[in-house]
């Protein structure tokens, strides 16, 4: 899971640049705006060109019909806006986002219940444990294609490691994969292990920060293992715990990798997939750019949240 | 509780060693797994454990480059793609994150703002029109289509921003006093002094480009021009039914970033934490 890391401290950065009233333009500032304009250049040219101009071309061509070389070749209103959300009473692609859904709700308690009996694990005292935290946080390393492939090969009937599950669920397929019902919770295992490096790391950091003290207290006042846990691990971890869930529910609706490696061609497949799918092969440009808009329209949703969360859990130290 | 304290002290000890080495267990088995089933030999019928664990076929290795020598042009193709993003995204990222820090001019938010902005949009959301720009340049199948996209990055930029507002501002009006000039004093005082926050950069950089999947996929036709990312997944097309080889490639492809993190541990837990918890 490729999760950016979201700079939480920028109001308070930003709001301290000022704080000395001076004339906005004299000459020092406005020789200084030009310099700073050359240094910015190089990162503020490639953000124009392959962040913002895009962005704004996606939505641009979303309101068209293309041509097979991705011209807009007619306007079309927002009529692929009303075929994707179901408006039109065919509901396949409202079919994909719940898929997408319900991958993202497999995927992200998993992966954090995991992470978080791993990060306490981590924090024993015993010897090696600097072995163990390198191993629990060995699948950050491992690509989500390597992951594929080798989870490809595991769910492979050819392999027969995972032959034991298909007959104890008695299904009718050759493997887990190839099975309507099951083929999402398989990539969803898959996904949970090569996310938990990530966060196991997020939350080690948590558990870590979380002062040392209050555990001495609780341990005078006679609390056991679980009430500490229970009454100061997870309230004071909740922070970390909300910005992982809001993090892995984004990665998770953005994967694509593990569905192209896993996922067998025509089975219905998630959002992203089936966006790759009507461009790639269908050259479907005008209609998979609304499609990315719409995917745009959530995560911004989410990445809002997130912001809210994680400044109010900066407050609250 | 009522146990004699030494006694619990060791069956606690105990119990947390098991469960960290069954973690362990659960959590290495797919690699295992690849290792084992690259050692076995050109079988149709691989076992989870190797048969004859004396006669291990660790001749695999050599075999893939051997059988299969675009591979080293893929593993080269990362490489070069890899080292040029990070080299750059060092570059763009501190040049601006040192007019951020240390210039000062109007409309700095507005700048701070533009560059964080483009961590609001996801990579699909410019995607096709991203894909149809660089096709329009012919630099598909080239290495340019590869980097020239991903040659900034707002975290980096933050990150960097970051760390030189931590560093003092005397020493930079010191210099400035004693005739250096800002590039200069970027350069040959900033960088040796950040070296830190560079690293954890360029770690996480690295790794990030080197594990891309789906921009390669679309911006790489011609099997020569694949990344080892694409290039294992359609590996795993043509030659579904040679398991030994196929591992053994996935294996040589996770090396470079497992030895990185081993390495570059420290740098890449700092990078990931910095900003999601404490900014």
């Amino acid at each position: 899971m490729s999760a950016t890391p979201i700079p939480s401290s920028l109001n308070a950065a930003a709001a301290s640049t000022d704080s000395v009233k001076v004339n906005q333009f004299s000459r020092k500032r406005l020789r200084e705006l030009g310099m700073a304009l050359l240094f910015s250049a190089p990162a503020m040219i490639i953000f124009a060109l392959f962040t913002y101009v895009p962005f704004f071309r996606a939505i641009w061509l979303s309101l068209h019909v293309t041509n097979p070389a991705g011209e807009p070749a007619r306007f079309n209103g927002v009529d692929y806006y009303i075929r994707l959300l179901g408006l039109d009473g065919r509901t396949e692609w409202l079919e994909y986002i719940g898929l997408s859904f319900q991958f993202a709700l497999m995927v992200v308690p998993l992966g954090i219940l995991f992470s978080l009996a791993l990060a306490m694990l981590a924090t024993t005292k015993v010897k090696l444990i600097e072995v163990f935290r390198t191993i629990f946080t060995s699948s950050i390393a491992i690509s989500l294609a390597s992951a594929g492939v080798i989870w490809a090969l595991i769910f492979s009937p050819a392999t027969g490691a995972t032959t034991w599950l298909v007959d104890l669920l008695n299904l009718n397929s050759i493997s887990l994969l190839n099975d309507e019902r099951t083929a999402l919770p398989a990539v969803a295992v898959m996904s949970v292990w090569a996310g938990l490096g990530f966060n196991f790391i997020i939350t080690l950091a948590g558990v870590q920060a979380i002062p040392q003290d209050l555990y001495e207290s609780a341990a005078i006042d006679g609390a056991n293992r679980w009430q500490t846990f229970r009454r100061i691990t997870i309230p004071l971890l909740s922070p970390t715990l909300l910005f992982l869930t809001i993090v892995n529910t984004i990665g998770s609706l953005q994967a694509f990798t593990q569905f192209h490696v896993l996922i067998p061609q025509n089975s219905p497949n998630v959002f992203v997939y089936e966006t790759f799918l009507s461009f790639w092969y269908d050259n479907r440009y005008g209609f998979a750019s609304a499609a990315s808009i719409v995917l745009f329209v959530i995560l911004f949703v989410l990445t809002v949240v997130q912001y809210r969360v994680v400044n109010r859990g900066v407050h609250y130290q | 509780m009522t146990t004699a304290p030494t006694y619990s002290k060791i069956s606690y000890r105990t119990v947390m060693y098991v469960l960290l080495i069954l973690m362990s267990i659960i959590l290495l088995f797919p690699l295992f797994f690849a290792l084992s089933l690259a050692l076995q030999g050109d079988t149709a019928a691989p076992t989870l454990i190797p048969r004859d664990l004396n006669n291990l076929d660790w001749g695999v290795f050599r075999a893939v480059f051997e059988q299969r020598p675009e591979v080293s042009r893929w593993i080269l193709n990362s490489f070069v793609v890899a080292t040029s993003v990070t080299v750059g995204v060092l570059v763009t990222s501190s040049l601006m994150a040192f007019a951020l820090a240390y210039l000062d001019f109007p409309g700095k938010a507005v700048l701070l703002f533009v560059a964080l902005g483009t961590l609001m949009v996801p990579f699909e959301a410019t995607l096709i029109p991203n894909y149809l720009f660089i096709s329009s340049l012919q630099w598909k199948d080239t290495y340019q289509g590869l980097i020239v996209p991903f040659l900034a990055s707002a975290f980096g930029v933050f990150l960097l921003r970051q760390y030189f507002m931590t560093l003092p501002k005397d020493l930079y009006e010191a210099a400035l006093v004693d005739g250096c000039t800002k590039l200069r004093y970027l350069w040959s005082i900033l960088v040796p002094l950040s070296r830190p926050a560079l690293a954890t950069l360029a770690v996480y950089t690295f790794l990030g480009t080197w594990n891309q999947f789906y921009w390669p996929l679309l911006i790489t036709n011609s099997t020569e021009w694949r990344t080892t990312q694409v290039g294992i997944t359609i590996f795993r097309n043509f030659e579904y039914a040679v398991f030994n080889t196929q591992m053994a490639a996935t294996i040589i492809v996770m090396l470079p970033t497992l030895i990185l993190l081993v390495l570059g541990q420290r740098q890449l837990v700092s990078g990931l934490t910095s900003g999601a918890l404490k900014g």
